[in-house]
């Protein structure tokens, strides 16, 4: 852990300078937001509805345009990218989302391995890959199951493995316990936490107080699209 | 793209049109019914074209030549009196021109066609002009029997005087490949040095003209009616998969597949919807077209009448065709549409 915070000391995965968006409705979404992520860091993002960490997100996916300043992520400059390389940068990321975003008519092995088809990865490394992915979750006994066999706990460590599959270098995490009861909310953290032991960066927008307070990572709080936060140790 | 990727693609495509199996239905039905109409739209202009390329064996153009018969019948008077010399009906010689003049007072330069050899040869000349089919050699004797031949029975002996003294120039019986450059081709012959007049119905040149540009002009406008209804069909039903398939695609782009990929399975499922639609439209316009064609031969008693057989391959390959191309542009033009708009917005975040 020591050695890879090191490493991130010199090498920032996420990189923003002076980063303002306003959508056309004249919302202004982020101003003058400035900040460094660095590799292997896990961060956790919060802020109440409207803060703008929705914003905040898709800047980095590149869902979104920033209006005035500099993003760069994993590399990538984001301020002119074309639209073609956007799957690029896609590809170096994770992404799990609040309601898991599973197929229903698909098992969760195809469910994960849905996002190796998409990288052009052949059978022979699905098959290998999807099933440690699944084992790395706890749920390698579940491949054959639908979605709707499993608990919402279960759906979104499906979600997890299929963020994982791809050995991203980023996990962008959207409030990913919303819709799992309190035990399991620990236990998709802890498996997070987990992940970010062995090198991937992992941001993670949350309501949940207790989890930020609890498990002691970097926390950025956005309020009114600034940074009002930015503190190493869980305090809010 | 890697292969695996195309497979696997191409196998979601064919997936898809069995998920999606009532709408795939209802395009089905309505291809079907378009690449009917245009089947039998094909079929009547074939059948017309047989018809009218059998007027138009019949509609033979003839050219007369400038041979012997015309300087002693159709020519004007000549412009010299060699003629008065020649009354004795030996040759005879004027004292300019050393030129020999015959019995008749016709002498060599009067006309230009002066054997059989030459006649054929001019034949062969109009051969080799564009839009000609055939160009055979007429003798004045033929032509003459194919007049007598024309004349209603028992009107033959009225000509009968004629057979001491033919008057037939003989003739090059000529045939065209495309009746729609008639006009320009005689004007062709006409420049053609022994040739003195041409004989032609250029009415009924003209009408055969006008049906198969009618003909032409109306399957041209069913077809692209018709193919403009397949396209908007296809890609309504591209469109309901697409929004069924809202949450795929979303992922799909949240995990960086391109456009491509994101397009492949829809371009195929648009492609099977063509191509089902082709092979039942080429089954059941093969039944139609039976039915159809015992009763007319069986009415009109004709058997003039274009084998399916024949044109089953064509018609194949224009649905294939029809098929493939309102598929592809269709649901291409929908998903195009999609990805520019809405498809980027996973929205999760």
């Amino acid at each position: 852990m020591e050695n890879i915070q090191q490493f991130s000391a010199v090498k920032p995965i996420i990189e923003f300078r002076g980063v303002s968006k306003t959508y056309q409705t004249g919302t202004h979404a982020l101003e003058d937001v400035n900040i460094k992520i660095n590799n292997g860091e896990f961060v956790f993002v919060v802020g109440s509805s409207g803060a703008g960490k929705s914003t905040f997100m898709k800047l980095i996916m590149r869902e979104e345009k920033a209006n005035t300043g500099k993003i760069v992520v994993n590399g990538f400059d984001l301020t002119n990218m074309k639209r073609k390389d956007v799957p690029m940068l896609r590809r170096t990321m994770g992404i799990v989302f609040q309601d898991f975003r599973l197929i229903p008519n698909m098992t969760v092995f195809d469910n994960v391995a849905f996002a190796m088809h998409v990288v052009g990865a052949d059978g022979r490394d699905i098959r290998k890959e999807v099933s440690k992915a699944l084992a790395k979750v706890g749920l390698g006994h579940k491949a054959r199951a639908l979605p709707n066999q499993l608990s919402g706990g279960e759906q979104q460590r499906v979600g997890l493995a299929r963020a994982l599959v791809n050995s991203p270098d980023l996990i962008i995490a959207d409030e990913p316990t919303g819709n799992v009861d309190p035990n399991m909310s620990y236990e998709i953290v802890s498996l997070l936490t987990e992940i970010n032991r062995k090198g991937t960066t992992i941001l993670m927008v949350t309501h949940d107080h207790n989890l930020v307070r609890d498990f002691n990572h970097r926390v950025i709080m956005l309020d009114s699209g600034r940074i009002i936060a930015d503190n190493v140790g869980g305090e809010i | 793209m890697k292969l695996s990727s195309i497979s696997y693609l191409t196998k979601e495509g064919i997936k898809n049109t069995w998920v999606n199996r009532l709408m795939t239905l209802a395009s089905v039905g309505v291809l079907v019914a378009c690449m009917v109409i245009i089947g039998l739209a094909v079929l009547i202009s074939e059948n017309v074209n047989v018809a009218i390329g059998n007027l138009e064996e019949q509609n033979v153009v003839m050219v007369y030549m400038k041979d012997y018969n015309w300087a002693l019948y159709g020519k004007e008077a000549p412009k010299n009196d060699t003629a008065s010399s020649t009354t004795s009906g030996t040759e005879a010689t004027t004292p300019e021109n050393t030129e020999k003049v015959d019995e008749n007072g016709i002498k060599d330069s009067d006309y230009i066609i002066h054997n059989e050899e030459e006649a054929k040869a001019l034949c062969k000349e109009i051969e080799k002009l564009e839009n000609v089919e055939k160009a055979v050699f007429v003798s004045s004797e033929e032509g003459l029997e194919s007049i007598k031949e024309s004349m209603l029975e028992g009107q033959e002996e009225y000509f009968s005087f004629l057979d001491d003294e033919n008057p037939m120039s003989c003739a090059a019986k000529v045939t065209m490949k495309d009746m729609g450059k008639f006009d320009e081709t005689i004007k062709k012959i006409e420049k053609l040095s022994g040739v003195e007049r041409i004989v032609s119905q250029s009415d009924l040149a003209n009408t055969i003209n006008a049906i198969k540009k009618g003909v032409g002009i109306a399957g041209v406008w069913i077809i692209a009616v018709l193919m403009v209804i397949s396209l908007v069909i296809v890609s309504n039903t591209i469109r309901v998969t697409m929004y069924n398939r809202k949450l795929e695609i979303g992922i799909m782009k949240a995990v960086g597949a391109t456009d491509a990929f994101v397009r492949i399975p829809f371009i195929v499922e648009g492609m099977v919807i063509g191509l089902v639609s082709a092979v039942i439209s080429e089954v059941l316009l093969y039944f139609c077209y039976r039915v159809a064609t015992e009763s007319i031969i069986g009415t009109l008693g004709t058997s003039d009448i274009v084998k399916y057989g024949d044109m089953a391959l064509i018609l194949f390959a224009l649905f294939a065709g029809i098929g493939i191309f309102a598929g592809v542009i269709g649901s291409a033009i929908m998903i195009g549409k999609y990805l520019k708009h809405e498809g980027s917005e996973f929205a999760a975040i």
